[in-house]
């Protein structure tokens, strides 16, 4: 995942990715977002 | 070095300001995305803590993850909310970290910041503050927090890696970063990378 790289190349380690949560499900975007395979994601990240 | 970024970044926080100024004037009007007391209800939030809060402080929350649930913030720590919106989340570590912690909000839509600071004082929430500010230059020391948390917002941020080394900056060695946003499974075409309505729509 793009975001992983993102933090490690930033200087973050123990980086932790919590499950896929549904955000737009029943929304109005929810049919824009399950086109590109969009979810939420809880990140925990630790400065060394 | 420098990147070459996908979209004008003055563009994109404009339009960025602009759907979250009627996400603050306007929090059941018709958005795209969920807002309020069901979405918080969605992402799992602890329902004791939202139910304190009054409607103001959770009606704009439009968050797309939940950035307590992998670590629970902790009595005393001094925590900086990017992005911090209506204050919701900001509200949720405030009663974590206790009269002894401190919360600061930053965010850079005036209506959302007003709601915020109207929120905190009718709450007697004195260890919350709002700052006017962008997650790529955190009004905040360096090394001063404990903890960062952000819900839906480096996703809003054209240079990510500029917000990351401006997160880094802020949280004192050891200091933990907890934030929710949203990624994709597929990959996105570059064409829609660079349409700034898809970014905030």
């Amino acid at each position: 995942m793009g975001w992983h790289k993102m933090l490690e190349d930033s200087g973050f380690d123990q980086i932790t990715i919590g499950p896929a949560v549904d955000t737009f499900g029943g929304a109005i975007g929810e049919q824009k977002a399950r086109s590109f395979e969009v979810y939420g994601y809880a990140f925990l990240a630790r400065r060394p | 070095m420098t990147t070459e970024l996908p979209v004008d970044v003055d563009t994109l926080r404009t339009q960025v300001r602009e759907k979250y100024r009627d996400v603050a004037l306007d929090p059941h009007g018709q958005h795209h995305f969920h807002t309020g007391r069901p979405l918080a209800a969605r992402l799992g939030y602890d329902a004791d803590i939202v139910d304190a809060l009054p409607d103001r402080a959770v009606e704009s929350f439009a968050g797309v993850g939940n950035p307590f649930s992998l670590r629970q913030i902790q009595p005393g720590e001094r925590v900086v909310d990017v992005g911090s919106g209506a204050g919701f989340d900001s509200f949720v570590a405030a009663t974590h970290v206790g009269a002894t912690g401190r919360v600061i909000g930053i965010d850079m839509t005036a209506e959302m910041l007003t709601k915020s600071r109207v929120t905190a004082g009718e709450l007697g929430f004195g260890h919350v503050e709002f700052r006017e500010g962008l997650a790529e230059t955190i009004p905040v020391e360096t090394g001063w927090a404990d903890v960062v948390i952000s819900n839906g917002v480096i996703n809003l941020c054209a240079d990510k890696q500029a917000v990351f080394a401006e997160i880094f900056r802020v949280l004192r060695p050891g200091g933990i970063l907890q934030f929710a946003d949203i990624a994709n499974g597929r990959p996105v075409p570059i064409e829609a990378i660079r349409d700034i309505d898809l970014w905030t729509g």
